[in-house]
């Protein structure tokens, strides 16, 4: 009876339980590998097997899908044997040749984790979606920075020269004039250069020589000039991030830039985490990604759930009727995920996706024309009774939305429970910068696959509880035994305790 | 400092008495906890707050079969926090069998843990396909479940079936968060627990709070 059996360091034919032949990897990982995928020839085994007797057991499906490639007549082993080598696998290895001995096979064993972990790291960190999503977070993150500068730039200059400040509304105009310098410096050509058209130009050389602005030092004007030069830096990187964006999702993912939109597309698929995870999520979960809060309060309370999250930046959806809203919203996820879907899976761009799409919407548009009556009614607020001891949340129902709103959750629940009307189900907000700041996900940021033992939050400290480094309270870990602040003994009944516990075995 | 028993100690730390192993690899700092010099070894400082091993035995548990030269199966390893410290305990001639799924944090856990501890053995697969599993040889002496699945159970106890020992211990931390957002954490707790009953011996039962909130450890025994 021969048996093929697959182990990290080789393959081993045993015949009656003696070996018959090894045939060690001379890269463990990579051939490991290639086994797993059922893309590795092994002719070496191949040509062993043809030339000697039929009917192999052999101890991996994978292994036995290429095998019967070749048309060798081979068969999976029985459970047992299975659990066999499953407990026998470094004697194996060792019996194999593939290791001196057991503390070697562990070593060698050890090894071989670390290098097949690190490939596949290595092989996940490359995919494309990810340097994707790293893109459109960079660029929303950029556009925070740059708004809260040029405001700051605007407040500062304007100390110098408040007029420019309401005649001026592209900040990157703007900040090409700052960079001109002073007020008395700037010349019309200055003012032509940076693109203003001719009754612009006029109206700020004739405000410029009659500003009420007061003077401004020349090492504070340098300041505010290279705080002008970043913005207009900002504004640089803000264009390229956005054609390589706009580049990378036509590439990576044609169908769902055709359904999204580039931008509203990697913000989803930055949210998804992948493009295969993305594809593998429903409609309705896709329909509320970045309502998270929404969704939660909804879940705990009974509210209205609400009806899109990021989506809300959707053309369609955000140019549609209050009342179409919904309805559309539903329709462009349902089509995205099935976008993503052959993404991943299919080839090139299918046009009937955004055609069908576009139809539904139509159908909605004409449908659900005029608001019923139900539509017109504000939905039902969720203000609480008297503050802060709300029946529904108390005692053991603290949930996660809760939880997630960091910070000061008293507070939080206030805010929330206050005005509660009409706009407040969509969190998808302004259109830029989308409803992210109440996310508490976006805490997590990155690393949002696993671990949350990575929350930022989680360092100790500002929990609510507090500090528990500061606290005395906290000394032995038995807090049962009251007699806390100063009491000497505590520590030797804390130890007496524990040792009766864990005692030496 | 004294010793409670050979598996951690509590040390003086600030006017408190703290948490703390002994740091197998000296030097090696894992997530910037504190390293303790006494007598000439080298300890580190076990956050309650960071892990939940650790904040379950502030809770008093009454349990601990980690100790010198045992096998674990650690399913969700993440960055890696807890699986060093247990790497720490159990020693060089213990083996930490370390499962985590998601690349992000693995990557982590390999840079900061995996590569500095020669008993730790990482296993990047998904939990759910403990066949797959490459490298894990024999049965554990323990099995340590922190995944943050809503069936986070049933996966752990077919690990269970698959690599415990008879009558080896199994640690699951229920997440009632991931389970169920609108049950209450108590009722899931009972739910789970009575999933592992037809095969385990439930021993304990420990609520984390304060340390994590709606946490709950189950401690129990293989009896398969």
């Amino acid at each position: 009876m021969y048996s093929v059996v697959l182990t990290e360091l080789g393959i081993s034919v045993f015949n009656d339980g003696k070996l018959d032949k090894a045939f060690p990897f001379s890269n463990a990982v990579k051939e490991y590998l290639l086994v797993k995928n059922k893309e590795s020839k092994l002719n070496e085994l191949v040509n062993y097997l043809a030339g000697t007797q039929r009917g192999f057991a052999v101890s991996d499906e994978s292994l036995l899908a290429i095998l019967k490639k070749f048309s060798i007549d081979c068969h999976l082993m029985e459970s047992s044997e299975l659990d066999t080598i499953q407990a026998t696998k470094p004697q194996i290895i060792v019996d194999s040749g593939f290791a001196s001995n057991l503390q070697d096979t562990l070593g060698k064993l050890r090894e071989f984790a670390l290098g097949l972990s690190s490939s596949k790291v290595t092989e996940v960190s490359q995919s494309p979606d990810l340097h994707i999503i790293q893109a459109i977070n960079s660029l929303d993150e950029i556009d925070k920075i740059a708004n809260g500068l040029s405001s700051r730039l605007r407040e500062w200059y304007g100390l110098h020269f408040p007029e420019l400040d309401n005649i001026i509304d592209s900040i990157n105009g703007y900040a090409q004039i700052v960079m001109a310098g002073k007020r008395e410096s700037l010349t019309k050509q200055i003012f032509e250069e940076a693109g203003f058209p001719e009754s612009k130009v006029e109206m700020l050389s004739l405000i410029s020589s009659k500003s009420r602005g007061g003077d401004i030092s020349d090492i504070n004007l340098a300041i505010v000039q290279s705080i002008a030069k970043q913005v207009l830096d900002f504004h640089e990187l803000r264009k390229q991030l956005e054609e390589h964006v706009e580049a990378e999702m036509q590439e990576i993912a044609p169908n769902l830039s055709a359904i999204l939109g580039t931008a509203v597309g990697a913000r989803i698929l930055g949210r998804a985490g992948s493009l295969k995870k993305m594809a593998s999520l429903p409609a309705s979960t896709i329909q509320v990604l970045g309502a998270e809060k929404a969704l939660f309060r909804s879940l705990k309370t009974g509210s209205q759930p609400p009806k899109h999250g990021l989506l809300f930046q959707h053309a369609m959806v955000h140019a549609a009727p209050r009342w179409q809203r919904g309805k559309i919203a539903r329709a462009v996820a349902a089509k995205a995920v099935i976008a993503a879907r052959v993404d991943v899976y299919g080839e090139g761009l299918n046009q009937t996706l955004l055609e069908k799409l576009n139809i539904r919407v139509d159908e909605i548009g004409k449908k659900y024309e005029n608001p019923t009556e139900k539509d017109m009614r504000p939905p039902p607020s969720f203000r609480r009774e008297g503050g802060f001891g709300d029946k529904p949340r108390r005692g053991g129902d603290r949930r996660r939305g809760d939880r997630r709103e960091g910070g000061d959750r008293r507070r939080g629940d206030r805010r929330e429970g206050g005005d509660r009307r009409r706009g407040d189900r969509r969190e998808g907000g302004d259109r830029r910068e989308g409803g992210y700041r109440d996310n508490p996900r976006r805490e997590g940021g990155d690393r949002r696959e696993g671990g949350y033992r990575d929350n930022p939050r989680r360092e100790g400290g500002d929990r609510r509880e507090g500090g528990y480094r500061d606290n005395p309270r906290r000394e032995g870990g038995d807090r049962r035994e009251g007699g806390y602040r100063d009491n000497p003994r505590r520590e030797d009944q804390n130890s007496n305790k524990k040792r009766k516990k864990f005692g030496r075995r | 400092m004294e010793e409670d028993n050979q598996s951690f100690f509590w040390i003086k730390s600030e006017g408190q008495n703290k948490l703390a192993t002994e740091n197998m690899v000296p030097g090696n700092q894992v997530y910037k906890e504190k390293l303790i010099i006494k007598k000439n070894i080298e300890y580190r400082l076990w956050d309650p707050f960071r892990s939940k091993l650790a904040a379950a035995v502030m809770n008093d548990l009454d349990y601990f079969p980690f100790e010198n030269k045992s096998t674990v199966l650690y399913l969700g390893a993440s960055t890696g926090t807890t699986v060093s410290h247990i790497s720490d305990i159990v020693g060089p001639s213990g083996i930490v069998y370390g499962v985590e799924h998601a690349s992000r944090v693995a990557r982590d856990f390999l840079d900061r843990v995996a590569t500095y501890r020669k008993n730790i053995v990482p296993i990047l697969q998904d939990a759910r396909k403990p066949k797959e599993y490459f490298s894990v040889f024999g049965k554990v002496d323990v099995v340590y479940v922190d995944i943050a699945q809503p069936d986070q159970t049933q996966i752990a106890i077919d690990n269970c079936e698959m690599f415990l020992k008879k009558g080896g211990y199994f640690f699951l931390v229920i997440k009632t968060r991931s389970i169920d957002v609108t049950k209450a954490p108590k009722r899931i707790v009972e739910e789970e627990i009575e999933k592992l009953k037809p095969r385990f011996d439930v021993l304990q039962t420990i609520d984390l709070h304060p340390y994590d909130k709606d946490h709950a450890m189950v401690v129990s025994k293989y009896n398969h």
